[in-house]
């Protein structure tokens, strides 16, 4: 499922992601863990939660990131 | 930052021992480097505060050197100016690096200090913000750190001064030994290895209990109730800066300027200048030093401080890209990421700045539109100050008018300018910031120099402009420039024949543009027609100057050619509309 279809406060794993060196540097790779922490409207970005820092991805990036739910809120 | 152009610098000698300051972005690089050198570099809490490097003096001991702050990078692979400036500043060699940490996202920074355990040159490493990690429950044994890093590692607060005498004796000590390259380990290597040090030397206890501040942290970046509290942070802003603003002018500057400066300066002058044109033009009723120090002190100054007290308290705080992502949906609608809200929002204070913040946008097509907008419709705090002293009093409704208008105009150029200008912005991917209470110490400097910049900026451009402004009254100049402008100014613009005065100083500074209009007795659809033609009107020179050396003379030809016309047009139609419907309706 893409990342931009979560739901918010669930957890989810990352399974393919597209190749890109920011998402890297900032810590996304396969098998990264997160939870939702803000979706935003008119296809806003969805601010993510690794670890303990927040990061807002824009949401065409969201729609190429394919997760597997871990835990629904 | 303030209306100045970036100081280059000259590249520091060889036989100075030299060392750089490194470090992913916002984790207090620039706050080490002041607290070191004395020398004073803005600091903020959000990515892409620094994007050009600043050279420092220290002392090492016996020896001499210099610190170099870079600008931040989350890796050494450069993805937009900035970053660049970094990774060749490295390229160049250094006698140590001091790799800046943040303590509360240890994994992700230790990527960037494993890509320069490649280089020939000793790295120390500095664990900042030790103070906000342990407020979120995590502890990191520096010591095990060190062992794996196999460098040293110290613990700091730099914002509070501590751990940094420690930082630099062991820079000192280091400096001193050769350093060999290590290998570069792969992609993959690399990740689970730093997996595997930050699982040996962090502990985290999870608290059940969100202090205020992290609830604040996620309610700010929710729809609700993040947007409603943007918007009370909005108004709350402007009603300090606006009615702040105005108090300060009525009770204290005005009377302080008028009965007490004003009236002892044009003793003084009396007394040694003998009646006639020489006195006239010092403190005539548009003297020099009347004007001069009315205009600056009395009207602008008020505006500019207060904007920037509340400016400084926000950056400092970590608000501003919070904003950046709850915008981001509509920017995108005009090609700009929702990011780029922040050079944005420095324009309201000074252009200059603004166009140099853009340095860390990712794309050339962003920062070509962030520096157009910034220059064509965001009116700086000086000029903002202008257009409450001029239609503050007078119509309220003209000085709203004329703010939504600019918003508008944003908005319509950059839907054209996504079009016209190739290229696609980069989608947004923005770490958000830890919200802090800004130190005190830090805040009160940083308001200072703003305070300190603008007033030989502004006192010196303005005090140019007004003597211009004198000697071609004087000389008859502005009566032959009047004539050749009237038809149009009067004709088009509706506005008197002295009203070319405002267009010829308003191309020195962007008040200057709206500040004769004050004496001109005009009636309210004029005085709005000056503000809509100041507004887009030409910014001022030193924009001008960053313009050219930030894109090209071309671009910035292109920018001010397309604020004129720009500014004539849209003055023109409003004041025929307007008196069309006055003259219907009268
Ligand atoms: N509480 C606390 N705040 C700190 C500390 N060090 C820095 N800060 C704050 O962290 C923010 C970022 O500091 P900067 O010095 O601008 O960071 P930088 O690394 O230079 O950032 P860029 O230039 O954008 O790469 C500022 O708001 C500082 O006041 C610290 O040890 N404790
Ligand atoms: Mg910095």
């Amino acid at each position: 499922m893409p990342l931009a279809h979560g739901e918010k406060l669930s957890t989810y794993r990352i399974e393919k992601l597209p190749n890109s060196h920011l998402l890297k540097v900032l810590g996304f790779r396969k098998g990264t863990q997160f939870t939702i922490q803000s979706k935003q409207p008119f296809k806003g970005p969805i601010v993510v939660k690794v670890g303990n820092r927040s990061i807002a991805i824009d949401y065409d990036i969201a729609s190429e990131i394919l997760v597997e739910e871990v835990a629904h809120n | 930052m303030s209306c100045h152009g970036a100081a280059l610098q000259e590249k520091p000698s060889n036989d100075k021992m030299k060392i750089l300051l490194m470090g992913n972005p916002n984790v207090g690089k620039s706050v080490v480097f002041s607290k070191l050198t004395g020398v004073h570099v803005d600091s903020s809490n959000y990515a892409g505060t620094t994007v050009d490097y600043t050279v420092g003096d220290i002392n090492f001991g016996s020896k001499q050197g210099v610190l170099i702050d870079v600008p931040g990078t989350y890796s050494l692979e450069a993805t937009n100016e900035a970053e660049k400036v970094a990774v060749s500043l490295l390229e160049e060699g250094a006698d140590a690096v001091i790799c800046v940490l943040d303590a509360t996202h240890l994994e992700r920074n230790l990527g960037l200090a494993f890509e320069l355990k490649e280089y020939p040159i000793p790295v120390v490493y500095c664990l900042n913000l030790m103070d906000v990690a342990e407020r979120h429950g995590i502890k990191i044994d520096a010591e095990k750190l060190s062992e794996e890093l196999g460098s040293p590692v110290i613990p700091t607060i730099a914002i509070k001064n501590k751990g940094l005498r420690e930082l630099m004796e062991m820079v000192v000590k280091l400096s001193k030994e050769e350093k060999e390259p290590e290998p570069r380990l792969d992609e993959q290597e690399r990740w689970e290895r730093i997996q595997e040090i930050v699982s040996r030397v962090q502990t985290k206890i999870d608290k059940k209990e969100l202090t205020f501040i992290e609830k604040l942290e996620d309610w700010t970046v929710q729809p609700w109730p993040g947007i409603p509290i943007a918007l009370l942070v909005l108004i709350a802003s402007l009603g300090v800066v606006v009615g702040g603003g105005k108090a300060l002018r009525a009770v204290v500057l005005l009377p302080l300027v008028k009965q007490v400066i004003v009236p002892f300066l044009t003793k003084i002058v009396s007394l040694i200048v003998p009646a006639g044109i020489l006195r006239n033009v010092l403190v005539g009723e548009f003297g020099i030093l009347v004007i001069g120090i009315e205009w600056p002190f009395a009207l602008i100054l008020p505006y500019v401080f207060l904007f920037y007290v509340v400016f400084s308290f926000l950056e400092d705080s970590g608000y501003l890209p919070r904003i950046g992502v709850l915008a981001d949906g509509v920017l995108r609608r005009i090609g700009i990421q929702g990011g780029n809200i922040i050079p944005m929002m420095l324009g309201y204070g000074c252009a200059v700045p603004a166009i140099l913040g853009t340095r860390a946008a990712s794309t050339h097509k962003e920062r070509i539109m962030v520096a157009s907008l910034v220059s064509f419709a965001i009116p700086c705090a000086s000029q903002s100050g202008a257009f409450f002293a001029l239609l503050g009093d007078r119509s309220i409704f003209a000085l709203i008018f004329v703010y939504l208008l600019s918003i508008l105009a944003i908005l319509a150029v950059g839907l054209v300018l996504n079009k016209i200008i190739p290229g696609r912005s980069q989608p947004l991917l923005l770490e958000v910031p830890n919200l802090l209470l800004p130190d005190k110490d830090a805040y009160k400097k940083k308001l200072k120099l703003r305070m300190k910049h603008f007033m030989m900026d502004a006192e010196g451009a303005m005090f140019f402009g007004i003597i211009i402004a004198a000697i071609i009254a004087e000389t008859g100049v502005l009566n032959e420039f009047s004539k050749l402008l009237g038809p149009f100014v009067e004709g088009w613009l509706g506005l008197p024949r002295e009203a070319s005065l405002s267009l010829l100083l308003g191309i020195i500074r962007r008040e200057l543009a709206v500040l004769p209009l004050l004496e001109m007795n005009l009636n309210t659809l004029q005085l709005t027609v000056g503000a809509i033609v100041a507004l887009f009107y030409l910014p001022c020179l030193s924009v001008f100057g960053v313009l050219t050396k930030e894109f090209s003379l071309k671009t910035a030809l292109f920018i001010g050619a397309i604020t004129i016309v720009s500014a004539f047009f849209f003055g023109g139609l409003f004041n025929q509309i307007g008196s069309l419907i006055i003259g219907v309706m009268g």
